[in-house]
């Protein structure tokens, strides 16, 4: 006989759903029935690199800092889930001649493959579209299963995105991350951590982006003023699109400190090459 | 009163049409989970169409034999033959659609398309204006016109898997095709989408999607039935007799009546 502490029971319970929604993931079925998915359940300290070096690229963009914030707050908190990370190689083609890929034939899509792989911010390409559909549908059976076993199903480009930069799932092209909780109350949604990031001026300024017309002014006059305030009339802030080279240096600076760290955790560089 | 008899014999009875509504409901079912489904950045792109009735299954199982005759490579042919048969023994087919790979990509520069930190690949290779593409000119030289958005095409993936699911969870047996999808979308359903899939639904005792023999086109269940009919209204011609007054069956010189060879 036992007796168990809730908080501390739950959360150790929260691998045994990883390995449900591996095993969910592994179970899903295709279109093309040529997806080897590769699988793999991060825990706890091993994380840290990836919280790394996201909260490095979050310096530059909101969605990648969004999601380094809640990671870095979890852990303080004692409470970090374990991620499933989801992988495939996406690159090798369904060979159907379906042309979805912008190539005649999967003969002349590989033909280039060959030659022009390459790496974005997020995976591997070029890719074979119906790969990436069969992977949607692994990597929803696991978000699905995740659900059935009332855990949060958040799945994740950000933190799958860097752990493929850092190496894991080696042979894959794209990764996605599935975080097995946190245990609570929507803790994706609520973001405790993030309240006091973004002032309320800043949180205005980002929903603006998403739809200025909103709070645009009379645009005849070819110059409108954004409602920025109550009193928008009054020293007026006006719409104006131009090149932003600031943004622009701090990205490039981002990107590489974001490249250099990834390199110190692979083992490529170290202080020799580059001194701490 | 009112009953309600189910039986997935004969095809199209009242029994079996019962059945297919039954089916209906989880079709509909399916769908709200397809658009429930996680997609990147909870962006809304998805559509759904749902396929019912023995006339409007055929004419897109034609279409895809049509395809394995005349336009997929050879490796699809028996494929699209045999699926063809399997939308015949459906009961139920739902398409789902991605409305944005073709049109409106996620402009992230994730890579997946063309291995590059920017969307290039894929502007450089469509018509668009200052980055809206122009998709009024649907003429294609491929099955599908590409290149699409693969993070936009990806979403596709959790919105099948999620109305799989669904379908799993009521026991109804599914598969999802490339070949019922683009049959169905050169059809006009789910027409604001480049890429298809259609989603195969069927209740029966034997999983209709499942233990396929070599060149099913030609040997399933309803050729052997046909089978029978051919052969069987031959056949009762040449031992027939005069049943009202006599039985060959009945043993030669014998008084018993109920006596038999």
């Amino acid at each position: 006989m036992a007796v168990y502490d809730g908080l501390k029971a739950t959360q150790e319970h929260l691998l045994d759903v990883a390995r449900a929604c591996a095993l969910a993931a592994g179970r899903a079925p295709a279109l093309s029935h040529r997806l080897e998915l590769m699988a793999e359940i991060v825990t706890d300290d091993d994380l840290n690199p990836m919280i790394d070096v996201l909260a490095t690229l979050g310096e530059n963009s909101a969605f990648q800092l969004h999601d380094a914030v809640a990671f870095q707050d979890l852990a303080k908190r004692g409470m970090m889930p374990p991620v499933l990370l989801l992988g495939a190689d996406l690159t090798k083609p369904a060979l159907w001649d379906c042309g979805a890929c912008g190539f005649k034939t999967c003969g002349e899509y590989v033909k280039y493959t060959s030659k022009n792989k390459g790496v974005g911010i997020g995976g591997y390409g070029p890719t074979c579209v119906w790969k990436a559909i069969d992977f949607g549908m692994a990597c929803d059976f696991a978000c699905a299963c995740a659900a059935r076993h009332c855990t949060e199903a958040r799945i994740m480009f950000s933190v799958g995105a860097v752990s493929m930069m850092l190496g894991r799932l080696e042979g894959a092209s794209f990764v996605l991350g599935l975080p097995i909780g946190p245990i609570g109350k929507n803790l994706w949604f609520d973001r405790e951590a993030w309240k006091n990031i973004l002032n309320f001026e800043r949180k205005m300024m980002t929903q603006m982006a998403g739809g200025p017309s909103l709070w645009m002014a009379f645009s005849g006059g070819g110059n409108p003023i954004l409602k920025t305030k109550p009193k928008w009339w009054e020293d007026p802030t006006f719409m104006k699109v131009e090149q932003d080279a600031t943004f622009i240096e701090k990205d490039v600076n981002c990107q590489a400190k974001a490249y250099e760290k990834i390199m110190r955790y692979r083992g490529v560089f170290s202080d020799e090459d580059i001194p701490a | 009163m009112a009953r309600i008899h189910i039986d997935e014999w004969p095809p199209y009875s009242p029994s079996d049409q019962a059945k297919k509504d039954n089916v209906l409901i989880v079709a509909k079912l399916m769908v709200n989970a397809a658009l429930t489904a996680p997609f990147t950045g909870g962006v809304p792109g998805h559509e759904a169409e749902i396929a019912y009735g023995q006339k409007e299954l055929e004419l897109i199982a034609r279409e895809m034999e049509r395809l394995a005759h005349k336009e997929v490579p050879e490796r699809l042919k028996k494929p699209f033959l045999y699926e063809a048969v399997m939308v015949r023994e459906s009961d139920v087919v739902v398409f789902l659609g991605n409305k944005r790979a073709h049109e409106t990509p996620m402009d992230v520069g994730c890579g997946l398309c063309g291995g590059e930190p920017n969307c290039s690949f894929v502007y450089e290779r469509l018509n668009h204006f200052s980055g809206i593409i122009d998709v009024t000119d649907r003429s294609r030289d491929t099955a599908i016109k590409g290149p699409v958005c693969v993070v936009r095409a990806h979403d596709l993936g959790y919105a099948i898997g999620s109305a799989l699911w669904v379908a799993a969870d009521c026991f109804v047996d599914s598969k999802a095709c490339y070949s019922v999808g683009l049959a169905g979308r050169n059809l006009g359903f789910c027409m604001n989408s480049e890429i298809v899939a259609g989603i195969l639904l069927g209740v029966a005792s034997k999983n209709p999607y499942a233990d396929i023999p070599p060149n099913y086109h030609l040997t399933n269940m309803s050729k052997q039935v046909d089978g029978i009919r051919k052969i069987t209204t031959i056949t009762r011609q040449i031992p027939n007799h005069p049943y009202h007054t006599f039985d060959p069956a009945k043993k030669a010189g014998s008084k018993d009546p109920g006596k038999e060879e």
